[in-house]
């Protein structure tokens, strides 16, 4: 074994599917304690493998499964891996997360990372252990929801597999397609149709070592005492309702997006309100792999299936079209788990498409708000690429520009990847964390909105606080996304970054402090921009869709929520001048120097 | 700039009272921190109160400013021209209120402030038989006037009302606004305390009726059901307590779906919806 830090192999296995052929890429302990794991490994990775200006959906792009240090320990939360590669959706850095066993046997296969690149002729698995990579043809998985395709590959391989895998909709390309494990989802950005069009219908690993740590002694007794907080207070509502119980909060303080943005509170809510539905539909509660939290919520839907429920899913596919029945909305949601899409995208191409074909922009009289067949004929639709489908397939931003004329003004996304369930309007430290992020519109890797809801700022105003409340989370989430721990657990750390930091330090034998991680987030948000940057970034994707900036919603207490571009503007600006960044958004050389990025810079 | 600003008079001496009105108790927070509240929830800009020089204030909600009389006692021109000279440039109007006015209503600062338009300079109630200047809205450019005045020794405010266009309120035309009749149909809002028994009887009235509603865990953790629950609370924390939930840092409410919020001496007034949420709300 080399010199490696604890919780590290040292290394990523780089696959091309062209020839079956594998290579060991070494990751020496600078890389790894500069960019930890997870999503910023996969970043600097990006940077390393992707050709500059790579069409995403070409054999030479490459799509990384990303491990972290803290994956196989026993603390909670931390079995999850990144799957990141450029976004088919955006054009620009994608990275999504996923849990549970994956992360464990992939890591435990003897790598950091496992990197597919090239392109078969023929649908093909990938299989990786302590023997290598292979690559096997399964042209029987082709066409097979992942679920089903991952039971089927488990069956054949053994049960030591762990299989992450794509729907249909990956193989066809659609352009917010989802890679799966054990039914969740590395969701946004179309990282399925990264791996569809490579012709890879899943990737399957199994252990075949062990990955020591630094301090096993002081891992343990963290790993008592962070499994004790996840029990408290700080995670009772995703124990308790899961993320769901947002939907009629939300909806509440005018903040629940609503047949496409057109307002902020939905009249149906109760109806899809985890409070009920809990009640009448919850079958089961389940935890990923090494989870004490158990936030996933399982209803049945109608038929007699059953589905995960969350609230982006349910907000996407209920609100955001305007469809109030809950059977019409569940069994929307498990459509989407069985085509293999992003929820968010889906809903948000649907709801676009609604409006524009109620004001006579496309040609779909079928297609309304509120008709929950409409909705589940569009998702098979867009799985299949047929009729309407192969137009939304392609995300609301591409599809607004092929219809032309108003309809891309209605097209509610950031740099091509549709809004999750937070209205701007009424959320403007969100509005200015969206409009910045490297990932485009989302809440996982900026969420802003925590400070929007806690009660230190003016939610409808913007300005400094704002923009650094934006800073603050987006750095927060770096550092979690690159560890990897669930923001679930965010509630329980007092003080994140030296708790963190312990964390780090105990599992890798780092002397490693609050300050430097800090200085890891920076590096890493850096890095997304850079590799944005070098992709063809510039200042105007920074921004809202027009809608936001256009168009006031008036709330219960008599205010307006406005969000004007000149507001706008001043909070990116202060966005920038936080992130020392300059009037362009870039970054100086000297800030680059500092933080070991300027070999990255274009 | 912002639209309108809030003053609150609290500089008075409170002689015929005994004690500092401003730190009077009423439904469990301060007379000043209850006022406070109200005007800066209905005015949405800034918010200074007057004080006088050196007096002790109890305490007030963040980003609430302070600045002081020149002179001790002179009257409620003094301390307008204090608070005027605070928001000069910061917003087109101002609401000015005294301190000692527990039962003033949002709705009743909105109605007024709205009512100035850019003929008048002052919008003056008359409720009861008398004009209400410190529950009055007055243009921020006034204030060379009122200085004037001031050096004139002037000191009362119907010699500024004489120099200035006025916009009197009277009852139907504060009652013409749908909230206000809801609201404060008896126009309590100008309701002052200038005695003990003033207060004795503002103390026995009942806390204002809001509704409140309990989301996700914490509906679970409060005896609150899915219909809203009506209470009696002129705080938040009375709020809470009146649902037996503990208000700790888990716990947020939005007043009216609007501002969020977790400070427990937040004021609340007849007719608020007050929704408790989960405070790591999101996803």
């Amino acid at each position: 074994m080399p010199d490696v830090p604890g919780g590290y192999f040292g290394r990523a296995l780089i696959v091309d599917v062209t020839d079956g052929s594998a290579e060991e890429l070494p990751l020496d302990k600078q890389t790894l304690r500069r960019y930890v794991g997870g999503v910023g490994l996969g970043t600097y990775l990006m940077h390393r493998l992707a050709p500059c200006g790579v069409d995403a959906l070409a054999p030479e792009a490459p799509l990384a499964f990303v491990f972290s240090p803290l994956v196989g320990t026993p603390l909670t939360t931390s079995a999850k891996f990144a799957v990141v590669a450029k976004s088919p959706l955006t054009e620009r850095l994608n990275d999504a997360l996923a849990s549970s066993h994956f992360a464990i046997a992939g890591k435990l296969s003897g790598n950091d990372a496992l990197v597919v690149r090239g392109a078969r002729d023929t649908p093909s698995v990938v299989l990786v252990d302590g023997d290598g990579a292979r690559v096997q043809d399964a042209a029987d998985l082709w066409g097979l929801p992942a679920a089903e395709a991952e039971a089927r590959l488990r069956e054949r391989l053994g049960p030591a597999w762990r299989v992450a895998s794509i729907g249909p909709a990956g193989e066809r390309l659609v352009r917010y397609a989802t890679v799966s494990h054990d039914g969740r989802h590395a969701g946004r950005g179309g990282l399925g149709a990264v791996l569809g069009s490579k012709r890879i219908k899943a990737v399957a690993v199994r252990a075949a070592t062990k990955c020591p740590t630094a301090h096993p002694q002081r891992v343990l007794a963290a790993a008592r005492d962070l499994r004790q907080r996840s029990f408290g207070p700080a995670t009772a509502k995703y124990r308790e309702l899961g993320t769901l119980a947002n939907l009629l909060a939300f909806n509440a303080i005018s903040t629940l997006p609503t047949r496409n943005f057109q307002a902020a509170t939905f009249a149906g809510a109760p109806q899809l309100a985890a409070e009920d539905l809990a009640e009448a539909r919850s079958v089961a509660r389940n935890s990923c792999a090494s989870c004490s939290i158990g936030c996933e919520h399982i209803y049945a839907t109608k038929g007699g299936g059953q589905a995960r429920v969350e609230y982006e899913n349910v907000f996407a596919l209920g609100p955001l079209c305007g469809v109030s029945d809950p059977d019409a909305v569940l069994s929307a949601s498990e459509r989407c788990d069985a085509l293999g899409l992003d929820t968010i995208s889906a809903g948000g191409t649907i709801a676009w498409a609604m409006e524009c074909a109620e004001r006579g922009l496309i040609d779909a009289p079928w297609l309304r708000f509120g008709d929950g067949d409409a909705l589940l004929r569009a998702l098979d639709e867009i799985g299949a690429r047929t009729g309407l489908g192969d137009l939304l397939a392609e995300g609301s931003r591409r599809a607004s520009a092929e219809v032309g004329g108003e309809a891309s003004s209605l097209a509610t996304h950031v740099k091509g990847l549709e809004l999750p369930g937070y209205e701007p309007r009424t959320l403007q430290a969100m509005a200015v964390g969206m409009a910045v992020n490297a990932r485009g519109a989302d809440h996982n890797r900026s969420g802003a909105y925590e400070a929007d809801l806690a009660g230190g700022h003016d939610r409808l105003a913007g300005g400094e606080a704002q923009a650094a409340a934006a800073i603050v989370t987006e750095d927060r989430a770096a550092v979690m996304d690159s560890l990897i721990l669930c923001k679930f657990l965010r509630g329980v750390f007092a003080d994140p970054f030296p708790e963190w930091a312990a964390l780090l330090g105990a599992v890798t034998g780092w002397d490693v402090d609050g300050a430097e991680l800090r200085r890891t987030a920076v590096r890493i948000v850096l890095a997304k921009r850079l590799f944005n940057l070098r992709e063809g970034w510039t200042r105007d994707e920074d921004w809202l869709p027009d809608r936001f900036l256009a168009e006031t919603l008036e709330l219960e207490s008599g205010r307006s929520a406005t969000l004007t571009p000149e507001r706008l503007r001043g909070m990116i600006d202060a966005y920038y001048e936080g992130r020392g960044l300059d009037d362009d958004g870039l970054p100086d050389t000297d800030q680059l120097e500092a933080l070991g990025l300027h070999v990255l810079a274009p | 700039m912002a639209a309108a600003a809030g003053i609150v008079l609290a500089g008075g001496r409170s002689s015929r009272m005994g004690t500092p009105k401003a730190t009077l108790e009423w439904h469990g927070s301060t007379l000043l921190r209850r006022v406070t509240g109200i005007v800066a929830r209905a005015t949405g800009g800034p918010i200074v109160v007057v004080r006088a020089p050196g007096q002790d204030l109890p305490a007030m909600a963040k980003g609430v400013e302070v600045t002081e009389d020149a002179k001790e006692g002179r009257g409620p021109l003094q301390g307008l021209a204090a608070g005027l000279a605070a928001v000069d440039g910061r917003a087109e109007i101002a609401f000015v209120s005294s301190t000692d006015a527990p039962l003033l209503h949002p709705a009743f600062v909105r109605r007024v402030v709205g009512a100035l338009d850019g003929e008048h300079d002052v919008a003056l109630p008359q409720a009861g038989g008398f004009p209400h200047p410190l529950a009055a809205a007055y243009r921020t450019e006034l204030l060379p006037s009122v200085q004037q005045l001031i050096a004139a020794d002037r000191m009362r405010p119907a010699f500024l009302f004489e120099t200035c266009r006025v916009q009197r309120l009277d009852e139907a035309a504060l009652l013409a606004d749908p909230a206000v009749a809801a609201y404060d149909p008896a126009l309590d809002s100008v309701l002052n305390l200038n005695e003990p028994p003033d207060y004795e009887a503002a103390r026995a009235r009942p806390a204002p009726e809001v509704a409140v509603r309990c989301y996700g865990a914490v509906r679970r953790e409060s005896g609150a059901g899915r219909s809203p629950v009506v209470v009696n609370a002129a705080t938040l924390a009375g709020a809470a307590a009146a649902v037996d939930l503990e208000l700790d840092e888990h716990v947020v409410a939005a007043l009216n779906g609007d501002q969020i919020t977790r400070d427990p001496d937040e004021p609340l007034a007849a007719g608020d919806t007050v929704a408790f949420l989960a405070a790591d709300a999101g996803g």
